[in-house]
């Protein structure tokens, strides 16, 4: 149980062929540095740039952001497996910049599970309570306790090898709680298991939340796993971070066209518009379609005096319907949902996507061709300057 | 499938030929080393008979034969092979982990010396080396180790680098977060993980060790400290005469412990050597 503030973070790596991580804190700089867009200095490689973020006693924080973006060295900043270059890392009062990992009193959940193999399940979670020097019987006592939690106890006798993917990362995370540490930081720990098992674990970590009340940092490229677990969600692409919010925040108000994009599926559309103002008023047009802007979003557009401009605009699938009237669209491809159909269009040469409730429909049956009109609500409508691609709301 | 069973016969086959192939000369040192050395010379391949059988005679003579003590020899070979395999697997681990974990200019320098000292013949250096364990006082059993380990270092990290890539870094890191430096993190969590890798290079380097005869021939003070091989070669009698029965015999003795090393470890062996072309 820890506040966690990071100040100002960054990270760079040197310009030469190592980078520093792990014990000795060396290691080749990949590939993947040299071919993503992060920032390069007289430095270095920016790998982490001006991060700052206030992490409230046991609040469960998620990284999100695509491959490459920094989330994970991040977290190893602050675990201590990588060197801060810049910035102030605070856990729970007390500043972590050079503290090595094991005083920091942080436990972490890797992706491949990283258990040892030559110990047993029960050893595997006993070790760092060994390492502190706890009494056998203490030991045993808070391993049984974990082990029950993660319904595990049936497996401490076996090597991590007789185990599968699920039960494996099940004793990773038990390994971290036997600690009751003040951080709890997961490093992508469901990326490795199949989709049904990914679901169950996500279920079980947001339970396992319920359990044990400390601070959570969770890693993750899947912004399904960021919606449903966070309290609050770090966007970060190209080492920056783009939008810190609720789920909810990030989904209804995403702060520019990359947030926009990656949070929500299937992804929002987006299309070549032109925003109008008159004199208090607001309106979007898409090709013949206009649409007033909703009271909030004018006022909020008021407020920054957002004048007519091309601009992008983003509107998601579950908010756009079929209608008599609005914006002419040709099928591409239909994807039969179930509960919905999945509605591939062609607007203009820009593809998108239309989510229609299978209920609305008397026939959902659409082929590949056929002209369909749409349109959708100023409420929901997102406008993104074309210059920085940021929101003109906010 | 009636092929691939005349298949599996015809390799089966063949594989026996091989083993015996293999193991006819053991077998005709074992013969040997029951006969006469007269029978030895005149009926090399023939089994002892009544005329040519002598018991344990061989072995009596063999133990017993000049001033030297037998068991002294079986020591000083057991304390050099014992002793010099526990340096290389040690040092050279911890070496390889170092080497594999940092990668940096002067790692893979030393990596790469390590690696061509591997196709350095011992007669390349024989001279100055025994010249210089002789300046150092390495030229007893209880210093020579060192000049194994030295020999010993480049097969040894090759293996051990190659092993250490393969293990994730993650396991150590998380060792770290545990709790654990790194002189815990090595003996604890990379060490035991080495397993396999111990096992294979330790038969390689136990064998080599204990039947090398060149290098403590050339360094060590023979009239004080003799080494197995050294001692079978000294039964070697002047004007050329050998006797080739105690010869035998003492032959035989110094395969045995290696036999049994084996057998024990059969198991870790074929392990460790699959692990290694699994992962290498």
């Amino acid at each position: 149980m820890a506040e966690v503030i990071l100040r100002d973070i960054k990270k760079v790596y040197p310009h030469s062929e190592t980078k520093r991580t792990g014990l000795f804190k060396k290691k080749k700089v990949t590939e993947q540095h040299r071919v993503s867009h992060l920032k390069i200095t007289e430095e270095g490689v920016v790998a982490v740039d001006n991060f700052n973020l206030e992490i409230k006693d046991q609040e469960f924080i998620v990284l999100v952001g695509p491959s490459g973006c920094g989330k994970s060295t991040t977290l190893r900043m602050i675990a201590g497996l990588e060197d801060i270059s810049g910035g102030e890392l605070i856990i729970d009062g007390n500043v972590m910049n050079d503290v090595p990992p094991k005083e920091r009193d942080i436990a972490m959940v890797f992706q491949n599970y990283a258990l040892y193999p030559h110990m047993t399940v029960r050893e595997n979670m006993a070790f760092s309570l060994k390492i502190k020097g706890l009494p056998k019987e203490e030991i045993e006592k808070k391993v049984e306790e974990a082990a029950e939690i993660l319904d595990i106890t049936q497996y401490l006798d076996r090597k991590p090898k007789a185990l599968s993917g699920g039960q494996r990362q099940r004793v990773a995370i038990g390994r971290a709680i036997v600690r009751n540490p003040k951080v709890f930081l997961m490093d992508e720990p469901l990326s490795n298991l199949d989709a049904k098992l990914r679901n169950q674990m996500r279920a079980e970590i947001i339970k396992l939340r319920s359990r044990i009340n400390t601070t959570f940092i969770y890693v993750t490229h899947d912004q399904t796993e960021a919606m449903t677990l966070g309290d609050r969600i770090v966007i970060m692409k190209d080492g920056e971070v783009q939008q810190i919010g609720t789920p909810q925040e990030v989904f209804d108000h995403p702060a520019n066209l990359f947030v926009a994009g990656f949070i929500g599926m299937p992804q929002m559309n987006m299309f070549d518009a032109e925003l109008v103002r008159d004199g208090d008023k607001y309106c979007v047009k898409l090709e013949d379609f206009t649409v007033e802007l909703s009271k909030e979003k004018t006022e909020r557009m008021l407020a920054k005096d957002v004048q007519s401009q091309p601009v992008t605009l983003g509107v998601r699938p579950e908010h756009v319907e079929l209608a008599k009237k609005g914006v002419d669209a040709t099928v591409d491809v239909s994807e039969m949902m179930g509960s919905e159909v999945h509605l591939h269009v062609n607007v203009e040469g820009k593809d998108a996507i239309i989510i229609v409730p299978t209920l609305d429909l008397e026939s959902s049956d659409f082929k590949m061709g056929d002209k369909v009109t749409f349109n959708f609500g100023g409420n929901v409508a997102h406008i993104f300057s074309r210059e920085d691609e940021k929101n003109l709301e906010w | 499938m009636k092929r691939e069973v005349q298949r599996k016969r015809m390799l089966s086959v063949a594989f026996a030929l091989i083993s015996i192939f293999y193991l006819f000369p053991v077998f005709v040192v074992l013969m040997n080393s029951f006969k006469s050395n007269g029978s030895i010379n005149t009926e090399t391949f023939a089994l002892p008979n009544e005329s040519s059988f002598m018991g344990l005679q061989n072995y009596i003579k063999g133990m017993t034969f000049g001033n030297y003590p037998f068991f002294k020899s079986v020591f000083f070979s057991f304390f050099i092979t014992v002793v010099s395999s526990a340096l290389i697997l040690l040092c050279c681990s911890m070496a390889a982990w170092y080497i594999a974990r940092v990668g940096d200019k002067a790692c893979n320098t030393v990596y790469y010396l390590c690696v061509f000292s591997m196709v350095v013949p011992f007669q390349m250096v024989m001279f100055t080396l025994s010249r210089t364990a002789d300046k150092l006082a390495l030229d007893t059993p209880w210093t020579i180790p060192v000049v194994y380990l030295g020999f010993g270092a480049g097969l040894a990290i090759f293996m051990f680098v190659g092993f250490v890539k393969s293990i994730p870094l993650e396991i150590e890191e998380a060792a770290a977060i545990d709790g654990c430096g790194p002189i815990r993190t090595f003996f604890m969590v990379v060490l035991p993980m080495l397993k396999p890798t111990l096992i294979s290079v330790g038969v390689l380097e136990i064998m080599w060790v204990w039947n090398d005869y060149l290098l403590p021939y050339l360094v060590l003070d023979r009239n004080q400290y003799m080494t197995i091989p050294i001692h079978i070669q000294y039964l070697k009698g002047s004007y050329g005469t050998v006797d080739m029965g105690a010869t035998m015999a003492l032959i035989l003795l110094s395969i045995v412990p290696v036999i049994i090393f084996y057998l024990i470890c059969q198991k870790h062996i074929i392990k460790g050597v699959a692990a290694g072309a699994v992962k290498g």
